[in-house]
């Protein structure tokens, strides 16, 4: 790796971002299933253990609340644990000792302590996967105060926001686009462009504003392309953190385009596009053309991967969106 | 119940307070017969007063003062025993019920009530050298001990075990109780103490009760097995029996802390009150199994052990009479408590700020400051 | 304190009430902290309550069998050393109440709900960046046709209103789809004039290329009013501009005034009231030419019936306000409203548009400044009021943007002379910079 701008694949930038972490602190410490000796199923922890030892990378039995549970206990001897939770579908088994634990001992602590824990899920789909490995959960954590929540869309994203994730105090949840692991982008190893929490507008437009977060950024760039070329101008917002939210682009951004979709594979009852919308509209009521519309999974089960090109919202289901918020 | 007559029980002090070693308990003698008459008197005197405080955190219950009061009534023998033969720089992790633990290790008793009194969540900073690095409790059942597991992983990964100095090594011991003993996260605990060989003793309290299921419920077979199963020592003690009680601990955590890995022990006792006072065991167990276990009190015992020894009358009496001004003055404090603020709400969600938390915190600031009675 | 009350406490996370079921001491006993009072039944189990203060029982408040409610009293308990026999003192909460003011743990869910709630503060609504309309605000500028970035505001956040939309959908759709072309490259063109054909008498409507509308009704009476009126008296017309700043200082004022809440208020109003003024000064412009058989007389009124020219959907109608003079300021704004509302709804009487005195014809809405408008036949004079729109005036040597309009005119010359109409659309003028005059 050199040290200017480079491109690498998303997954090489997570390993690059944890391997400098790793080298500025010798108290960041990786866990998790199948990490050390195999490098993670998707590769992202590859060569970290034989830079840094079995004592910096463990491989932990298979128990992903014992995970979580012990990455709390290793954060009272001083440690900052960063959990590799296996696939999205995987980390129910963990759930209570993020939502009851580790989300609110800081709190129940009276602040005398903090738990700087990462826990990194792959998440998603689009890798006609089966069944438990192409969720998305983000909104049972968005919903659980205590905790943060964000996702990175490209290389450069995943390179600084894992880093940054690692040196907060608070809980992280570190939600990857397995599905765009193997994409490359460029990475400014010199400077990070933004603060772990920010939102960014990734494409300038003037009718309609759509957003997204991690694997659907993409996504929504492919529609705003197909919207150009129907004389549509969409400008695109990537959220980047989930929890909390940036509003301030969504918002200028709807002031200038008076119109939004919002789009997400999670189901969309109760999901975090609906929170977004929710306030999108408090806020920006006196600018909207047009209700805020959401494009979400459906409400099911996600179905066998033969049917997740019906299922995931692409940008064709984006583009009807778009008509109908239009046509207000 | 659980049978105590186990030939795996260790065993020193019959519930009658004579000295009567079971054959798993004579290795342990050395410990008990070193320990010194001050340290005994300790020991009585340490149950004596909790359980006065504990009565009185009752009555306070009934009078409206605490939400909740789980008692740790009939359990001071197993938590003496284990507080004291833990070392100034172990980590102790309770569940809720482990208020003896608590005020030998240093924890003002006042913390515990403010907890069940609905002002705070945690009461105590673990990290304050006055607290005795004792964690708060946990109310999920169990968690505690993954929790326990990863900071002995801890103290592993940073060599701060293991060397020999028993001075300085450390150890962590968690507590649970035989209902909780079900919990997968037990069951992970051990096996990722047991994987990275961490020095935590797993201390479990079998009450014989969890709220009305009877242990039989969460084991066919006795409960100290089950550390078996994943690589460890396991000891069972009668946990009515400080001295016992205090031995196998000493062994097991200064064991641990040699380096030598993870240790359970399960200490017999008996929840001689109920689960806590919203609770009624008449509604499932019997005068008569209450009996039983109140002829094997822990405290009676120790008091029988004492007097033969040659413990005055008058030390009797001022021991009971500082259990009641300890008391008295947990009452008074208790209804001096001030209430919680506002702030509270919103404070320390985050270590960093937060800006959706710091809107809703203005928010109600002004909502409230809008309203006739401000209610602080 | 001399006597403390106990009150039921919830024993058991959640609990409402209790029975009384065994009392363990009776007035008179003398009873320390803890000592057990009584033994309850609740929903969980049965439960002995041990005495939160020391002294002598002064009374038991329940009695066995009873059920009570959590927070109820159920005992009294005087304190050592005072006098039993002196009154209970109101319920003393233990400490807590004291020591913080926070509600009491362990005394339950239920109960008596008190709103703390005072009256709201108004709360401006804070604008956004660009044009500020409500959702449906902007479907109604859609669907007629009106940019909102051309409306001005009146709401009191400063956004678009209704109102607003139909005030200018109304001045604009005049000039929509008008295209203006661009000048060409011939310089001058010349048509000829074809020698006059023979005229060719109007027939009937050629099928579906023209429409033929009936000269019937309103319409036939108005237009052959209307052609008396303009070919037997010799209209002049007179106007000039006015800052009529202050008279929208006070038209909002009066908007948003409780005594006009209910009450449609406009500029219209204080031109209505504006007229009705200056006919006092200027009365020969509130009179008739009345030609008869001995000659021509000129009747003066000392009435006024304020006649308002309305577009309505039966034609144009000219109903007044019978004698205007007389009403307030609210009087004459319902009279107003109503007048418009008959309008609007198609149900002016002729007994409404007769009699009238001196007209005035509102041309403001349809955005014009001024007019020379035709004479309302029996008066002898009209007074038009044109839009008012923010234009650049001189104030205290600055030019400065007010809100400014034209008052016109037109009088019949055979009655009113020069100055007079001149005094007189002066004198309207001035009210209208400064309504203080009404005061008068």
């Amino acid at each position: 790796m050199t040290e200017t701008s480079t491109s690498m694949p998303f997954s090489r930038a997570l390993n690059a971002g944890m391997r400098r972490a790793m080298r500025d602190s010798d108290r960041v410490l990786l866990m998790g299933e199948d990490i050390g000796r195999l490098g993670g199923v998707f590769r992202v922890t590859e060569g970290l253990q034989a830079e840094f030892g079995e004592r910096r990378v463990l491989d932990t039995p298979l128990a992903e609340s014992g995970i979580i549970g012990t990455a709390i206990g290793l954060t009272m001897t001083g440690f900052r644990p960063v959990c590799e939770i296996q696939f999205d579908g995987f980390v129910f088994p963990g759930f209570d000792q993020i939502t009851t634990q580790l989300a609110k001992l800081t709190y129940r602590l009276e602040g005398t302590h903090s738990f700087p824990v990462v826990i990194r899920i792959p998440y998603g789909g689009h890798i006609g996967a089966v069944e438990h490995h192409q969720e998305s959960p983000e909104a049972y954590f968005t919903h659980t105060p205590g905790l943060r929540v964000v996702s990175p869309s490209t290389p450069n994203d995943a390179y600084w926001m894992i880093q940054d994730a690692i040196a907060s105090d608070d809980p992280v949840i570190f939600l990857e686009p397995k599905s765009r692991y193997w994409q490359k982008g460029e990475v400014d190893v010199t400077a990070r462009a933004l603060p772990l929490h920010a939102s960014r507008i990734v494409r300038r437009g003037t009718d309609v504003t759509l957003v997204g977060h991690g694997a659907m950024v993409t996504t929504l760039l492919q529609a705003a392309a197909l919207a150009e070329s129907e004389g549509v101008s969409c400008e695109v917002v990537d959220l980047r953190s989930l929890s909390p939210v940036d509003y301030g682009p969504i918002l200028d951004s709807v002031r200038r385009t008076g119109r939004m979709v919002y789009a997400q594979e999670a189901p969309g009852f109760t999901s975090l596009g609906s929170e977004v919308a929710a306030t999108v509209m408090e806020k920006a009521f006196f600018a909207l053309e047009a209700p805020v519309l959401r494009v979400s999974g459906f409400d099911t089960p996600f179905p066998p991967a033969k049917l997740e090109g019906l299922y995931l919202p692409d940008a064709d289901r984006i583009l009807e969106a778009v008509d109908r918020s239009l046509a207000y | 119940m659980t049978a105590l007559e186990d030939p795996r029980l260790v065993r020193v002090l019959a519930p009658d307070g004579t000295l009567a070693p079971t054959p798993e308990a004579e290795q342990y003698l050395p410990l008990v017969e070193a320990l010194t008459d001050t340290e005994l008197e300790s020991f009585y005197r340490d149950m004596v007063v909790i359980r006065g405080f504990d009565r009185e955190a009752t009555n306070l219950q009934r009078q409206g003062q605490l939400a909740l009061w789980p008692p740790s009534f009939g359990q001071e023998a197993a938590q003496v025993g284990s507080a004291h033969a833990a070392r100034p720089q172990d980590h102790l992790f309770p569940s809720y019920r482990e208020h003896v633990v608590a005020h030998i290790r240093g924890v003002d008793v006042i913390d515990i009530i403010r907890v069940m009194r609905g002002l705070t969540h945690g009461g105590w900073n673990p990290a304050d050298p006055r607290n005795g690095n004792t964690h708060i409790y946990t109310l999920v059942l169990g968690s505690q001990t993954l929790h326990a597991a990863g900071y002995a992983m801890g103290l592993v990964l940073d060599d701060r075990c293991g060397t020999g100095d028993a001075e300085r090594d450390e150890a962590a011991i968690v507590y649970y109780g035989d209902g909780a003993s079900s919990q997968g996260d037990v069951h992970e605990a051990m096996v990722f103490s047991a994987s990275y060989r961490a020095p935590l003793v797993l201390f479990l309290q079998n009450n014989q009760w969890a709220i009305s299921v009877p242990v039989q419920t969460q084991s066919p077979v006795p409960l100290v097995r089950r550390g078996d199963g994943y690589g460890m020592p396991s000891i069972q003690v009668d946990g009515n029996d400080v001295l016992a009680s205090y031995a196998v601990t000493r062994r097991a955590l200064d064991e641990a802390r040699a380096g030598e890995g993870p240790r359970t022990i399960e200490a017999l006792t008996y929840r001689m009150g109920a689960h806590t006072t919203s609770d009624d065991p008449t509604k499932y167990r019997g005068d008569d199994e209450e009996q039983w276990w109140a002829q094997r009190d822990p405290i009676e015992r120790m008091r029988a052990f004492l007097a033969a020894k040659g413990a005055s009358d008058a030390f009797f009496a001022e021991v009971d009479e500082a259990s009641r001004d300890f008391a008295a003055d947990v009452r008074a404090r208790t209804l001096a408590l001030p209430g919680p603020s506002r702030e509270q709400i919103f404070a320390n969600v985050y270590s960093e700020p937060h800006p959706l938390v710091d809107e809703q915190r203005r928010w109600l600031e002004e909502y409230e400051s809008a309203l006739e009675g401000d209610q602080a | 304190m001399s006597s403390q009350t106990f009150v039921l406490p919830d024993v058991g996370e959640g609990l409402t009430e209790a029975e009384i079921v065994s009392w363990r001491v009776g007035p008179g006993d003398v009873v320390a902290v803890n000592d057990v009072l009584v033994e309850i039944e609740t929903a969980k189990s049965l439960v002995e309550l041990p005495s939160p203060f020391a002294g002598v029982v002064g009374e038991l408040l329940a009695g066995e069998g009873d059920t009570v409610d959590v927070g109820a009293a159920i005992i009294t308990i005087v304190a050592e050393g005072t006098a039993s026999g002196s009154a209970p003192t109101a319920p003393a909460e233990p400490a807590p109440e004291e020591s913080g003011g926070a509600v009491l743990v362990g005394y339950g869910t239920g109960g008596h709900v008190q709103s703390r709630r005072k009256r709201p503060i108004e709360r401006p609504v804070a604008a956004s960046v660009g044009v500020v309309a409500k959702p449906p605000i902007r479907k109604l500028a859609k669907d007629l046709g009106v940019d909102l970035t051309d409306v001005v505001p009146s709401g009191p956040a400063g956004e678009v209103t209704r109102d607003d939309v139909m005030r200018h959908a109304s001045q604009a759709s005049v000039f929509r789809n008008i295209e203006t072309p661009e000048w060409g490259q011939v310089r001058e063109e010349t048509i000829p004039v074809p020698a006059a054909p023979e005229p060719e008498l109007p027939v009937a409507a050629d099928g579906a290329r023209e429409e033929s509308i009936p000269v019937r009704g309103v319409r036939k009476a108005v237009a052959s009013g209307m052609v008396q009126s303009a070919y037997s008296a010799p209209h002049v017309t007179v106007w000039t501009d006015v800052d009529a700043s202050r008279t929208m200082e006070l038209v909002k004022r009066l908007k948003s005034s409780p005594d006009f809440a209910d009450i449609k208020v406009s500029p219209l109003l204080i031109m209505a009231r504006a007229v009705i003024w200056a006919v006092r000064r200027t009365p020969m412009v509130n009179a008739a030419w009345i030609d008869g058989d001995a000659g021509a007389n000129i009747t003066v009124r000392h009435y006024v019936n304020l006649g308002i020219a309305a577009a309505t959907p039966r034609g144009l109608l000219v109903p007044n306000i019978k004698d205007a003079q007389n009403l307030n300021m609210r009087e004459l704004a319902r009279a107003l409203e109503k007048l418009t509302l008959t309008a609007r709804e198609g149900k002016t009487t002729p007994a409404d548009q007769q009699r009238g005195t001196i007209t005035i014809t509102n041309i403001g809405v349809f955005g014009m400044d001024a007019g020379t408008p035709i004479i309302n036949p029996g008066e002898a004079g009209i007074v038009a009021l044109g839009t008012i729109r923010q234009k650049p005036w001189v104030v205290d040597g600055e030019v400065r943007p007010r809100w400014v309009t034209t008052v016109a005119g037109s009088f019949d010359h055979r009655v009113v002379d020069g100055d007079g109409m001149s005094r007189f659309i002066a004198d309207v003028a001035s009210v209208l910079e400064e309504p203080a005059l009404l005061l008068d």
